[in-house]
């Protein structure tokens, strides 16, 4: 299953590729730079989605108390923290020619920051050894307290800009139908990737965890 | 459930008054954290109101930690976190009991901060002092839902406190802002016309760690090191 996302999402990336620079029409106002736009996208979708994963895998392990739930929970999260962290540099980068800015006051950039913030601090507390035994405990419910911050996070950013007047516009939509094709292959080929990682990362971590189980086994015995 | 979340934060108020031991570091702290950012005003200079609540809730933040840190480190002695555990009470009971107390606590401290931020921020209040208050102490109940809930992770053999800073702080961020924005708007007494939406925020936040809390307390506290 790994290996055959793995080829899919390999497949995909090189049409996806093909479609950004060669297929695509390249932006009237935001020229070459819009390319970005390809990959950014579908890197904060994943992200999201990735954070949801985590969500419904740490009501599961709470529920169910299997470790399959706790790992699937760690690989996700270490996945959106990378494809989000990618999404807000790309983003940066976007940002910079377009707005003259690196950074500014958005209810979008605000809540990817934040949530980077907090699942960092989550990847930060599954490396440490906080919890002992009751670490995927531990883990599973930051899991859901996590998850469940987000809309606030977001309604909050609203509110605090919205009462400032905006400094930039928001880059209006109307992209052309060579875009939206462009932009889904995108996705779909990132998608692909990104369950090609998280089964293997879930995998890798299954397989750590017999290899420390049968050293401690050994260790005892001997 | 009432009754022994009640008498746990009695008991806490208690440990906590009596040796002062933890308050004091919190107020401390704060007053240190006021007075470093005062630096970033030119003497004779007005903070703006932003600003000042800004720091106040900075202030506020750090001594959430340190409160929930000391509330869950008295149980840790002479295995009293088992006896909790062992007594017939709900185990939510202790989450609400130390939320309890923590608010009041960071109440108390804030009553210290406050006059400090006027002082050292060079603040005047234009707006009504009831209504600072009832925002302080809606904010302080989302915040302390929250601490209390996490807060428990620093408990048993092998934990580390400083970590608890960088979990909190990014979840604490709604809260936060909406802080932020309501004590600007009792300080300089304009822009009311926003206290709605926000207040929306606080409510919403409150209820939702509460609810939170409740559910997920009990898998959090237990016997287990």
């Amino acid at each position: 299953m790994i290996r055959l996302c793995a080829l899919a999402a390999a497949a995909v990336s090189i049409l996806a590729q093909y479609a950004i620079w060669f297929y695509a029409p390249v932006e009237e106002t935001m020229g070459e730079v819009q390319k970005i736009f390809y990959t950014h996208m579908p890197m904060a979708w994943w992200s999201l989605v990735s954070f949801v994963v985590v969500f419904v895998a740490s009501i599961l392990y709470l529920a169910k108390r299997r470790d399959v739930y706790a790992r699937l929970a760690g690989a996700a999260a270490e996945l959106g923290v990378l494809m989000s962290g990618l999404a807000l540099a790309t983003g940066m980068c976007w940002a910079k020619p377009i707005w003259g800015v690196w950074w500014t006051w958005d209810p979008r950039l605000t809540t990817t920051l934040v949530m980077w913030f907090v699942y960092a601090a989550y990847l930060l507390l599954r490396a440490s050894d906080v919890g002992g035994q009751r670490k995927d405990t531990v883990l599973a419910v930051l899991g859901i307290v996590a998850f469940l911050d987000v809309p606030l996070v977001f309604i909050s950013a609203r509110y605090w800009r919205s009462i400032h007047p905006a400094v930039l516009g928001s880059q209006g939509g109307g992209m052309e139908p060579e875009m939206w094709l462009a932009m889904a292959a995108n996705l779909v080929a990132m998608g692909l990737l990104w369950l090609a990682l998280l089964a293997a990362r879930t995998k890798q971590l299954a397989a750590g965890a017999a290899v420390t189980a049968l050293l401690r086994h050994g260790a005892s015995r001997n | 459930m009432l009754g022994a979340a009640l008498a746990v934060a009695r008991k806490d108020l208690k440990l906590a008054l009596s040796g002062a031991q933890g308050l004091v570091q919190t107020v401390l702290l704060g007053l240190l954290l006021i007075f470093i950012m005062s630096l970033s005003r030119e003497p004779g200079e007005m903070s703006p109101p932003l600003a000042a609540a800004a720091i106040f809730w900075l202030a506020t933040a750090f001594g959430q930690i340190l409160v929930f840190n000391f509330l869950y480190g008295l149980e840790e002695a002479e295995g009293a976190r088992l006896g909790l555990l062992l007594s017939p009470a709900p185990t939510q009971s202790v989450w609400l009991g130390k939320a309890v107390a923590g608010w009041v606590l960071l109440f108390c401290c804030q009553l210290v901060f406050a006059p400090a931020a006027v002082a050292f921020l060079g603040q005047s209040v234009a707006g009504s002092v009831g209504l600072g208050l009832l925002v302080v102490a809606a904010v302080d109940w989302g915040l302390c839902a929250l601490g209390s809930l996490l807060g428990a992770l620093s408990v048993g053999r092998s934990s580390r406190e400083s970590l608890l800073t960088v979990i909190l702080f990014p979840l604490l961020v709604p809260a936060l802002l909406a802080g932020i924005r309501l004590l600007e708007t009792v300080i300089s007494g304009r822009g009311l016309e926003a206290v709605g939406a926000w207040t929306g925020t606080v409510v919403a936040f409150d209820a939702v760690f509460t609810a939170a809390a409740l559910i997920l307390f009990p898998f959090l506290y237990t016997g287990e090191e």
